[in-house]
Formats: structure tokens, C-alpha cells, sequence
């Protein structure tokens, strides 16, 4: 059992501070910069064939984060664990900012800015992104309530919100999941296992950022963190990786399996000629083979900072998971006509395609990342998010 | 502590404001339930068309009098990058085992079960009661999920302002602005001006490629026994594309016979 903790404001006057604040304000306002020219000029590497790219991927992998760390936020009060507590409001504060960058992804994807209104205006009930509009504006203001329900110490409230949050985390990333998964016209895209793959891809990168962010947070501000409770968020996210490399691997296979699709099956994971390639094996490797290995071998997998090092690897290329699933079933052409080759002439049907993100779609993504850390940093002297000390009793 | 009487003006003003968006529907367009509207296409006349006019220009990728018509009817914009070209009806070479090839047009199909109207989060797209598949340029916000769920590629993004792309304007049509997507109407002001009138509805395409004297579309109503569509689809085996995804498609192709 932890001890009671004590929540403290951050004093924020050092010269870090402000120079992290600097830093990250820098990368924020690059990211509006990056896309508000990318939507005069059109700076990215979008098409008639690839009209999704990272900016679109950045939506689900924000929500992962988001639905990620609530649940891990939620640990203490839904199942009780006192010692998680001392993260809780960390958690849950991530959880409610990473929401609101998934949601200005969708700003900065969509075409017509002015036309946004509409989305929340008119419902359409067999489509799931209009389902999701409403969840990710009830998924806010729900990890608001829940944030707020801890700086009161309400305990009941509190476990009610946790519970009611988890429960709209689930749904909230089982629905953007079915965005992509329900595609039944794009046999790279359609598969039942994204959904539930989701929820797992969310609590491993959110755990994984958290306890990065855990271990540099306490680092930066002299505050003292039990080694202990990072180990065991670490074992937590070590187990969910493995599972999320399972369910690739069932995915893989069970596509590979069809003869309809095995030739784009071969192409996405055999053929290191082409991106997509290096995007899935980049997060085989990098993402759930090496953070895992980390996280078991003794020798790191105690060590805070390899930890964190896990956690960040894995995080970053999540985005190569979301990459992975939004882009091949674009760039690989569909048949139209079962035996026949098919080429557009006046079109790129029909042929494979290519989809490098520029530099003004990446710089969009990260600022948007930025900003998540630089509410953060302002938040962390503003409120109490951040305990005093979290140690473990003897 | 908000007044009774300021609470009942809110509640007026919010239920007038979610009545609103039924009164700007493009839906209230006047449509007749008891058509359906569909398009054949003969495989057999397109590529003799398509093999006489590359053999002409020694042009592979020459667009036909049906493309031409429709670029210039529909306001439909011509840009040199092809990946960002708008197109509503583009020339598809399909090419069989033995390398033979033929030609067929692609346009959208105005599915029966559209999954872009299916998907479409703000009901930009809709279908009509006559079958017509239309984009409401005022709803949509540019997503590109209908594009995604599109299975016959029919949709394309305006990533330039389309007046770039013009020579002249149409102003039949209405003109759409960067940052929507569009897509083959069966040139739906057409059809609605042709009933109007009390006149068989002939989309630019189909026009353009009876004056070019191949008459390979054939556009009606099928719900019209006596129409020359439903006269072909009685009695021929007709190809839809890729009609096991249960969209049914009202684009039939005529086969080589």
C-alpha cells in the first residue's frame, strides 16, 4: 500500500521550465504554421488514391493515447489499487488533452473548415464517424468530470467517473477502430480484429508514454518515484505488447490465407521495396519485439530509464501501426472485375501507388504532440497533477 | 439562477435550430420515387471506340467524346497531375489472361446500398428516391471517408479550387469549391429539367457517344418495362463491378459477345 499521496503544483521559475515550455511552444507553432500552409497549397503527399494519410492516422493514434492513458488512470479507482493513485491525475489530465489533439486532427484533415459545424449538426446513424463525433465530445467532457471529481477528492464521485470513463474509453476507440475495420470495400482494411486490437494498441502506448512520462516528470522536478510501480506498469505494458504482436500475427496469416488477397497480403509484408513494408516490420521490431525484451530481461526491465526507453519506442511506433493500417489499403489497387487486370487511363486505378508524408504532414502531427506536452508543463504548475513523492511502504 | 421564462426561450430557440438543418437539405430537391435510374455500357462498342481513336491520335491515353462531354457539362476541372485530376467518368483498359484488351468507362455506379451515403457523417451524400447518388457540396466537410468506402474509386477530391482547372463554366451546375468531394451525378440536372419537360433524360455522356455514332450507353429507367434499358438488361447477361460486395451497382456492363 502507497502512503496517502500529496498532490503538489510544480514551482515552475527555473530556466528549464521555461525552456521546455520554449521548446515545445516552438514544435506547437510549427505544426499550425506547417498545416495552415498545407491548406492553401497543398503540401502533402495526398491523392486521389491516398486521400487518407498521417494527419487522418494521427486520429486514431491520439485516441489511442487518450483511451490508453485513461485506462491506466482509471486502475485505482475502478479496481481499487491505491498505490496507482499517485498517476491518476497525470493519466487522466493526458487523457483529456490527447482527446482534444485527436480531435484537431480531424480539423486539420478534414477539407472544409467552415463546414465543421455539420459534423456534430447532422447525424447520420449507419455512419460511424458520426457516432464518434458525439463520443469524442462526451469522452472530454467525462475525463474533464473525472479530473475534476480528484481535485475535490471526492472518492465516490470519483470511482463512479473512473468506471463511466473506462467504459467510454472502450467505446470511444472500439468506434474509431470500426472507422477503419468496417471498410468492407477494402479487403486490407476489413477485419473484425481491429477493434479489440485497438484497445490493446491504446493501453500499450498510452503505458508506455506514461511512464516515460512518469520517470522524466519526477526527474525534472527532483521528486521522488518508486522504481517498483514503473516495473509494474512496465510487466503490464510487456504482456499487452506480446498480445497486440499475437493479434497481428493472427491478422497476417488469416489474410495471407485467402487466395482473393494474398497477392496484396505478400505485397504489404514480403515486398521491402515499398514503405508499407518497413512500416509494419519497423513496429514488429521496434515496437513490440525490442520494448518487450526490455521490459523481461532483469537487467534493464528494473531500470526506470530503460523502461522509459520501452515505453517511448513502443509509443513511436504506434504511429507506425496507425500508418500501417490506413495506408495499404489505399495504395494497393482494388479489382473491380474478378480476372482482369484493370488500368485506369485517366486515373491511378489500377496501379499501386505511392504515399511518402512530407515534412508539412509530419510537422502537423508532431505539433499537435507538442501542444498535448506543452499543456502539460503549463498545466503541471497551474494545478495539482503531479504527487510529491510516491513510495512504496516497507 | 437561470429565469423560467429564459429557460422555455432557450428550449424554443434549440428546438428551431435542430429543425433547421431539414429546411437546407439538398434533399428537399424534387425527385419522382417511382423511377430508378441506371446506365449500360457495351464493352464491345467502347473498345472498338477507344482501339479507332488511339489508333487515330497514336494517343494511349485520348479521352473520348463521353469524357470530353462530361469534363465540359459538369464544370469538371482538367489538371495535368493525374493524382490529383477530378474525374467523374474516366476509361478503364481491362486486360484479360490471353493479353487481350478491352475498354470500359468508370463512373459511379449509384449503388442500390451506397456505402459512401452509408458512411457519410453528415448526410452530404444521399440517395435520391429515383436512385441517384448526390453530394450536398454545402454538408460535406471534406473527410474522404466516402472516398475510402467508395468501391469503384468514383470520388474525387477537390485539392485545388476547380476554377483553376476551368475554361469555361457551366452554370447548369453547381460549382464546387476546394476542399469537397464530387462525383458523377447521371447529370442530374438533366434528368430533372427532362421531366420537367415530359422528355427522355440523356446524361452528356450518353449524348456524346450517340453523336459520336457508337451508341455504346444506354442511360433510362428501369422501373419502365418498356425503356430500352430494361429492354437489354431482360434479355442479357449483364456484368456488374464487383457486385459481391451487395452495393448492386446500376452501372451494367454489356460483355463482348
Amino acid at each position: 500500500m502507497a502512503k496517502d499521496v500529496d498532490f503538489v503544483k510544480v514551482d515552475g521559475s527555473s530556466f528549464g521550465y521555461f525552456a521546455i515550455i520554449a521548446i515545445l511552444a516552438f514544435f506547437t507553432a510549427a505544426g499550425l504554421i506547417a498545416h495552415a500552409l498545407d491548406r492553401a497549397y497543398h503540401l502533402s503527399d495526398l491523392s486521389n488514391r491516398v486521400p487518407w494519410g498521417i494527419v487522418n492516422a494521427g486520429i486514431p493514434y491520439f485516441i489511442g493515447l487518450s483511451a490508453g492513458s485513461l485506462i491506466v488512470s482509471a486502475l485505482s479507482g475502478v479496481f481499487k489499487i491505491e498505490r496507482f493513485k499517485a498517476f491518476s491525475r497525470i493519466a487522466a489530465f493526458f487523457a483529456a488533452a490527447y482527446i482534444v489533439a485527436a480531435i484537431m486532427s480531424i480539423v486539420f484533415d478534414i477539407g472544409k473548415l467552415y463546414h465543421f459545424a455539420n459534423a456534430v449538426i447532422y447525424f447520420n446513424p449507419t455512419s460511424i464517424f458520426s457516432w464518434n463525433a458525439f463520443f469524442y465530445t462526451s469522452y472530454f467532457v467525462i475525463c474533464a468530470l473525472y479530473l475534476l471529481a480528484q481535485f475535490e477528492e471526492m472518492e465516490r464521485l470519483t470511482r463512479f467517473f473512473a468506471c463511466l470513463a473506462v467504459f467510454w474509453a472502450v467505446l470511444v476507440h472500439s468506434g474509431t477502430g470500426a472507422i477503419y475495420s468496417f471498410m468492407y470495400p477494402r479487403e486490407l482494411y476489413h477485419s473484425a480484429l481491429t477493434p479489440p486490437m485497438f484497445i490493446v494498441c491504446a493501453i500499450t502506448s498510452g503505458l508506455g508514454l506514461l511512464i516515460a512520462t512518469l520517470y522524466f516528470t519526477f526527474r525534472f522536478t527532483n521528486r521522488e518515484i518508486e522504481p517498483k510501480l514503473l516495473r509494474e506498469l512496465g510487466l503490464i505494458f510487456a504482456g499487452l505488447t506480446a498480445v497486440l504482436g499475437y493479434m497481428l500475427a493472427v491478422e497476417a496469416l488469416e489474410k495471407g490465407y485467402i487466395p482473393a488477397v494474398a497477392p496484396a497480403t505478400q505485397f504489404v509484408y514480403l515486398n521491402p521495396y515499398h514503405g508499407i513494408f518497413w512500416s509494419f516490420w519497423l513496429l514488429v521490431v521496434f515496437g513490440i519485439i525490442i520494448p518487450f525484451l526490455i521490459v523481461v530481461y532483469p537487467r534493464t526491465g528494473f531500470d526506470p530509464r530503460f523502461l522509459s526507453l520501452a515505453g517511448i519506442l513502443h509509443a513511436a511506433m504506434v504511429m507506425s501501426e496507425r500508418f500501417f493500417l490506413i495506408v495499404p489499403g489505399q495504395v494497393y489497387p482494388s479489382e473491380y472485375l474478378p480476372g482482369y487486370e484493370v488500368e485506369s487511363l485517366h486515373t491511378l486505378e489500377g496501379y499501386i501507388v505511392s504515399y511518402t508524408p512530407t515534412i508539412f504532414e509530419w510537422l502537423q502531427v508532431i505539433g499537435l504532440l507538442s501542444g498535448v506536452f506543452l499543456a502539460f508543463v503549463v498545466a503541471a504548475k497551474l494545478l495539482p497533477l503531479i504527487p510529491e513523492r510516491v513510495v512504496m511502504e516497507k | 439562477m437561470i429565469s423560467r421564462r429564459r429557460f422555455l426561450l432557450l428550449l424554443g430557440a434549440s428546438a428551431a435550430m435542430a429543425m433547421m438543418p431539414l429546411q437546407i437539405s439538398a434533399k428537399s430537391v424534387k425527385s419522382e420515387a417511382k423511377r430508378r435510374w441506371a446506365m449500360v455500357a457495351d464493352i464491345e462498342k467502347c473498345t472498338e471506340c477507344m482501339k479507332e481513336l488511339i489508333q487515330k491520335t497514336g494517343n494511349k491515353e485520348i479521352k473520348p467524346p463521353c469524357v470530353v462531354a462530361c469534363d465540359k457539362e459538369n464544370n469538371v476541372p482538367d489538371f495535368e497531375e493525374k493524382a490529383i485530376d477530378p474525374q467523374w467518368i474516366r476509361i478503364a483498359k481491362f486486360k484479360n489472361k490471353f493479353g487481350e484488351e478491352f475498354y470500359a468507362p468508370l463512373l459511379c455506379n449509384h449503388c442500390e446500398h451506397p456505402p459512401c451515403a452509408q458512411v457519410c457523417l453528415t448526410q452530404a451524400t444521399f440517395k435520391r428516391s429515383d436512385g441517384i447518388v448526390e453530394v450536398d457540396m454545402h454538408r460535406c466537410i471534406g473527410c474522404r471517408y466516402c472516398m475510402i468506402a467508395c468501391p469503384y474509386g468514383s470520388r474525387s477530391y477537390n485539392f485545388r479550387d476547380p476554377r483553376e482547372g476551368l475554361k469555361e463554366v457551366n452554370p447548369k451546375v453547381v460549382m464546387r469549391t476546394k476542399g469537397v468531394v464530387e462525383k458523377c451525378t447521371f447529370c442530374v440536372h438533366r434528368v430533372d429539367e427532362a421531366i420537367e419537360k415530359g422528355v427522355e433524360p440523356e446524361p452528356a455522356c450518353v449524348e456524346a457517344c450517340r453523336i459520336n455514332g457508337k451508341n455504346s450507353l444506354v442511360f433510362g429507367d428501369i422501373n419502365d418495362p418498356n425503356s430500352k434499358i430494361s429492354k437489354i438488361l431482360r434479355e442479357s447477361i449483364v456484368i456488374q463491378l464487383r457486385s459481391e460486395l451487395g452495393t448492386d451497382p446500376h452501372v451494367y456492363y454489356l460483355p463482348k459477345r
